[in-house]
């Protein structure tokens, strides 16, 4: 064979090998790119989607007032509000399933006009109140409750805060002020035995550093026997009115209440089961509390108002295979405070 | 003579393709500069978002007028969501740092570290602005 023809063949060789390197090299650099754009916009227009349940009053703008209008769009801000990530509070409660006027998926789906998407919304504090009853001291004439109560954030970081405690019953009012250096404390209660109806213990904290961040946690003290909550009655708070439905026809209402950090109010009846919430400056939410009797069985039962926490929409963490779910947390205000946002949006093609 | 010529001038075209492929290899190599990222979008949201509301009721420009850095630091703590590092710097007008001490969670371990740029003015009897940079990171295990 000519030396020319073995200079040609490896010529050939090197560069048809070298020009598969190349090719090999270059789309293996190129790859993340070609996808890298879907994902992004997918992520992108999730992202506006979830901003605009956010931002958006909704159509009507005041659809969380009324408890009998659906929205034809669907959005939680609040209609004139100052600053932005305003969220309405008789919106936010209407996505609560103990609501009874709460929307279901199938209507917020609707409303939402993204055939495509599943969704799912989550609004909590920015931080938590645990309690935990640690001793219970019965003696002939009172008992006291010994509590430990803990302040964090969902990882478990303790949120310096300031503790104002309420003991309520129809016939009891007991309130406390603890500083709560730390996230972490303790506190005893005492309450006489002769108490003719359940007590309830309601904690509420604000935190030293942020005055809009608050939390709240309520213990029913069961020296009386004590039914699960909802078993008499179902509490329907928006528009500034709790509309009170008896799940058992013996139930009769005796006392409602409305506390907050700073204040409580008795409240009385405006319709037929109908009580009107003040409206509070206040920072925390406000914890309504209804005292009644099942036949002579006394009871309590509390909701709160706005009624956070909320969990709606598909349990994505449950199901079996899901395509690609993507999570936007929010920091919004409700009222005058502040609560954590998140809004998990899937299933769409791409 | 001529036949042995076009064998050594294959080789030199040889020489010349690597150096043309090795040279697209190194340009596509630096085309891979970053791509807005979803993961940075959320992260300046989240930032913005602590911000607006610290702001929305005076208490950013209070912390700082202040000089309260302990307590900005702890409300930024509590308002940014778990595992997210940040690194606060104000300056004012004339971009001269204010913050006296460092307000941080902590030291950043990652490389993808978010800016978020703010303006916030001062509500107190003498007007003042401040330009507020607050760096974010997710922090690392």
């Amino acid at each position: 064979m000519p030396a020319i023809s073995i200079d040609t063949f490896f010529a050939c060789s090197l560069m048809v090998l070298l020009v598969l390197s190349a090719m090999t090299a270059t789309a293996r650099i190129l790859q993340p790119l070609i996808n890298m754009p879907i994902n992004v916009e997918v992520a992108q227009r999730l992202g506006e989607i979830a901003k605009r349940i956010l931002l958006y009053t909704g159509k009507p703008v005041d659809w969380g007032q009324n408890a009998q209008t659906i929205p034809e769009e669907f959005g939680l801000a609040e209609a004139g509000a100052v600053s932005p990530y305003a969220l309405d509070v008789d919106k936010v409660s209407r996505l609560n399933r103990e609501n009874a006027y709460c929307l279901s998926y199938v209507q917020i789906f609707t409303s939402l006009k993204a055939a495509d998407l599943s969704f799912r919304i989550e609004i909590k504090p920015v931080f938590n109140v645990r309690l935990n009853p640690t001793a219970i001291f019965e003696g002939s004439n009172e008992t006291v409750y010994a509590f430990e109560v803990a302040s964090e954030k969902e990882d478990g970081a303790l949120v310096s805060t300031i503790l104002r405690t309420y003991v309520l019953a129809e016939s009891l009012l007991q309130t406390n002020d603890i500083q709560n250096f730390g996230g972490r404390t303790s506190f005893n209660i005492t309450i006489p035995n002769t108490l003719p109806s359940p007590a309830v213990l309601i904690v509420f904290a604000k935190s030293m550093y942020n005055n809009r961040a608050t939390s709240y946690a309520v213990y029913s003290l069961a020296h009386l026997s004590e039914p699960p909550r909802g078993a008499f009655l179902r509490l329907s708070p928006i528009n500034h009115t709790l509309t009170v439905a008896s799940t058992s026809s013996e139930a009769i209402l005796r006392r409602v209440y409305a506390l907050t950090f700073n204040s409580l109010w008795q409240l009385t009846q405006t319709g037929s089961n109908s009580f009107r919430i003040p409206v509070s400056s206040d920072v925390s939410p406000t914890v309504l509390v209804v005292f009644g009797t099942n036949a002579t069985q006394p009871f309590v039962e509390w909701t709160v108002y706005p009624q956070v926490p909320i969990q709606t929409g598909v349990d994505f963490a449950s199901l079996q295979s899901v395509s690609d779910v993507y999570a936007y947390e929010h920091l919004v205000s409700i009222g005058n405070g502040l609560y954590q946002c998140t809004i998990f949006l899937g299933g769409s093609k791409t | 003579m001529k036949g042995r010529n076009s064998g050594q001038i294959r080789i030199i075209e040889a020489f010349l393709a690597i150096f043309i492929v090795f040279s697209a290899i190194a340009v596509s190599a630096n085309i891979t500069a970053k791509s807005p990222s979803s993961a940075n979008n959320g992260l300046a949201s989240l930032g913005m978002q602590a911000l607006l509301q610290l702001d929305s009721d005076g208490s950013l420009a209070a912390y700082i007028t202040a000089g309260n850095w302990s307590g900005l630091r702890e409300s930024l703590n509590l308002l940014l969501p778990a595992g997210v590092s940040f690194n606060l710097k104000v300056y004012d007008n004339q971009m001269r740092q204010v913050n006296t001490e460092t307000v941080s969670s902590g030291g950043f371990s990652s490389q993808e570290i978010t800016l978020v740029k703010y303006v916030c003015t001062s509500q107190a009897p003498e007007f003042r602005v401040y330009v507020v940079y607050l760096y974010l990171a997710v922090a690392k295990q």
